[in-house]
């Protein structure tokens, strides 16, 4: 797109037009996400290609967007299950570390977490959040 | 709180610097600043940048005082008492004299032969007696023992 064919008075800037803001990397409905459990579900996904995908992120917030240690509804292998996120590509506040892959860690309905055991670091800052973050945190390895 | 080291320049990150990376495969980086941040994704290595700790360290670069300064040490010895000898027994072993010494060691040699002399008659004596009741026995076994070491300890 060259402006100045049709402006030739303007003086020599160079318009173009491109976003330079970058991507947002929301976590949102139909976001693909990344189970970092061991539960069966979450390597099964990774074995078919099927990645898991929200469906429903539960804030009360008007943009419906996942931010660390939000509940969200995740569709996995033709199933419903809920999950908590554990890690986010967006850029996120100071000492809060970011991460390369939007984590997510299954649980179930009544809160207990799917699998046994978390294989990636966790940002300590979930440590404060109390509820059905005590457990996730006591099956983390290694936190961040 | 814990001040963190960048993992490329290696420089110290005090709390509310920097930035602090997860990767795919689950490794943590720290990164005092975008500049370190901007070199690490381009995937230089710190070993080749000038003012990172690495290259410093590898090109040993103001490092001449340090070891001038730790050569001056010199370990003490330092001499004391053990159960079963006092600090006077050990100094008097010690300063033995060589004659004093060599005399001992003689006698020491001569009553292990004697020893040893009296061992081989007695099993030739056990030899001869029980030679008739089993004639396959297993050759003794001989054990080289070190004459005692007289003058005490080096």
């Amino acid at each position: 797109m060259n402006c100045l064919k049709l402006y030739q008075n303007v003086s020599s800037t160079y318009c173009r037009h491109i976003s330079t803001t970058s991507c947002l990397e929301h976590l949102q409905k139909m976001s693909r996400v990344k189970v970092v459990d061991n539960s069966m579900i979450g390597r099964q996904s990774v074995i078919k290609g099927k990645r898991p995908r929200i469906i429903h992120v539960y804030t009360s917030k008007k943009p419906q967007v996942g931010l660390l240690g939000d509940r969200v509804l995740i569709a996995i292998m033709g199933e419903k299950k809920h999950a908590y996120i554990v890690g986010c590509v967006e850029k996120q506040k100071a000492n809060v570390p970011r991460f390369d892959t939007n984590n997510v860690v299954l649980v179930e309905d009544t809160g207990i977490p799917t699998g046994t055991r978390v294989l990636v670091p966790i940002p300590s800052c979930l440590r404060g959040k109390e509820g059905d973050f005590t457990k996730i945190l006591s099956i983390a390895t290694k936190f961040v | 709180m814990k001040i963190e080291l960048c993992s490329f320049s290696g420089f110290k990150i005090y709390p509310g610097h920097g930035k602090k990376i997860v990767k795919t495969d689950g490794r943590v980086f720290q990164f005092i600043s975008s500049k370190a941040e901007s070199s690490h994704m381009m995937k230089r290595n710190p070993r080749k940048i000038n003012w990172t700790v690495l290259y410093r360290r590898k090109l040993k670069k103001g490092q001449s005082e340090e070891i001038s300064k730790k050569r001056n040490r010199r370990t003490t010895k330092f001499r004391r008492a053990i159960t079963g000898a006092t600090l006077n027994d050990i100094m008097a072993k010690r300063n033995q004299k060589p004659e004093v010494r060599k005399a001992q060691r003689e006698q020491a040699i001569r009553a292990a032969k004697e020893k040893a002399k009296a061992k081989d008659a007695q099993k030739k004596a056990n030899k001869a007696a029980s030679a008739k009741a089993a004639p396959k026995q297993k050759a003794a076994k001989q054990i080289h023992s070190k004459a005692p070491r007289v003058g005490g300890k080096r």
